[in-house]
């Protein structure tokens, strides 16, 4: 018997059935990997409309819990949660994109419509133009790091002509679009290759690899998601927290 | 003659198009037409989708006209019979749901690039209205890009504006 949504309470019906679904995941119930219940189910056995269900699961897919994969239906996903936890650690350093020595492949600069999650993962309207942005970087001339970003266009139309093989997204966005990013999440988990992925990285399909996901905040308003996916072997990750005093 | 006017004068936002990459995938394709385009209440007609390559170069169009015709259902092909069957009697007896069925499902996951529209033709800004009503009545095309220099997409031509201005010139 599931825990009922209780209409009484002044907690809007979404946020308790995001809250409901959450708790299953975070126990267990639902474990990693698996496909949880589609729309129409969890419709009948919550007793509540269709967009409810759909605004909690497309809050639980933001939050890292859930993916949604065209076609097949939505999944837990493992995750791991970094929250609650203030970071003293440059944003510049998050980018993997200073200090160190990489040479920089342009591998697509152009523009896109959301497909498969990305709508829920940048925080845009499913009709938004992104501008796509691929890269490879190289250390002593072996590839580390394939870097994705999407970028609502509305906010910076003109980076796509910029120069983005010698200068990094984040100073662009800072410097020359004036664009303050005051927040920046991260999602780290393990990944395993595509076969396009491996050929660009040097590895075989189906070989682990790092995948960091990051979504950039100016304010309220989300204005990048970046998916970086790493060699396993090159990188070591630091990271400094701090208690808010 | 249309009082001059040239390309850039009647050439639409190309942004008013949903844009993807080549190597995005036929569902993939349908799936940003039923969410971008379709039902929404602002929606310019023709209905296409541009395509890019890596550097943002237009590659071509996609028309709901080219899906189809891409996922190829069995009252699409060409009839195998010599003479004597007139055309739109092909395939009417193929029942509506085996058309759609698992060959084009695998079809699908095909790139867009397979199935689109090359973009062959392209006008210049300052290039005459009537260059580009020729063309696209010469190559039966319903987008004309105008592109910048060979080289920066800047516009898309359409039928509606061409056909106003040029009608102005009869109605006169």
């Amino acid at each position: 018997m599931p825990k009922p949504i209780d209409r009484e309470k002044s907690q809007k019906l979404y946020v308790q059935l995001f809250e409901l679904l959450k708790e299953k995941i975070e126990k267990g119930e639902w474990a990693v990997g698996t496909q949880i219940p589609t729309e129409e189910e969890l419709c009948k056995k919550y007793e509540v409309s269709k967009a409810t269900v759909r605004i909690a699961i497309l809050d639980l897919v933001r939050q890292g819990y859930l993916t949604r994969q065209q076609g097949k239906g939505t999944f837990v996903c493992k995750r791991i949660i970094p929250e609650g936890l203030a970071m003293s650690t440059g944003f510049k350093e998050l980018m993997l994109e200073a200090g160190v020595n990489f040479t920089t492949a342009v591998l697509a600069q152009t523009v896109l419509m959301p497909t498969d999650d990305l709508d829920v993962k940048l925080g845009i309207a499913e009709n938004v133009h992104v501008i796509y942005i691929k890269r490879l970087r190289s250390m002593d001339n072996e590839p580390v790091l394939l870097q994705e970003s999407y970028i609502p266009r509305h906010l910076c139309t003109l980076l796509l002509k910029e120069d983005v093989e010698n200068n990094s997204l984040f100073d662009l966005l800072e410097y020359k679009f004036k664009i303050k990013i005051t927040r920046v999440t991260d999602y780290i988990e393990i990944a395993y290759l595509t076969k396009d992925e491996g050929r660009l990285l040097g590895l075989k399909e189906g070989s682990p690899a790092l995948l960091l996901e990051q979504h950039f905040y100016a304010g309220e308003s989300q204005i990048m998601y970046m998916r970086s996916i790493k060699r396993p072997e090159r990188f070591r990750f630091f990271i400094e927290l701090e208690r808010k005093t | 003659m249309a009082d001059g006017k040239t390309a850039k004068d009647v050439m639409i936002d190309v942004f008013d198009f949903p844009h993807i990459p080549y190597w995005f995938t036929i569902k993939q394709t349908v799936g940003i037409i039923k969410k971008s385009v379709l039902g929404r209440e602002k929606c310019v007609q023709p209905l296409a989708i541009l395509v890019f390559d890596e550097k943002y170069n237009l590659v071509g169009t996609v028309s709901l006209k080219d899906i189809l015709k891409g996922l190829e259902p069995r009252f699409l092909r060409q009839s195998t019979k010599a003479q004597g069957h007139s055309e739109d009697e092909t395939g009417l007896s193929v029942l509506w749901d085996t058309l759609f069925d698992k060959e084009a499902k695998e079809v699908c996951e095909h790139q867009i690039s397979e199935i689109m529209t090359p973009s062959k033709y392209f006008l210049e800004p300052g290039d005459p209205i009537t260059k580009a009503a020729y063309l696209m009545l010469r190559y039966d095309l319903t987008l004309l890009p105008v592109l910048e220099d060979k080289k920066k997409f800047v516009g898309l031509l359409r039928m509606n504006e061409i056909f106003d201005e040029l009608s102005n010139a009869i109605l006169k």
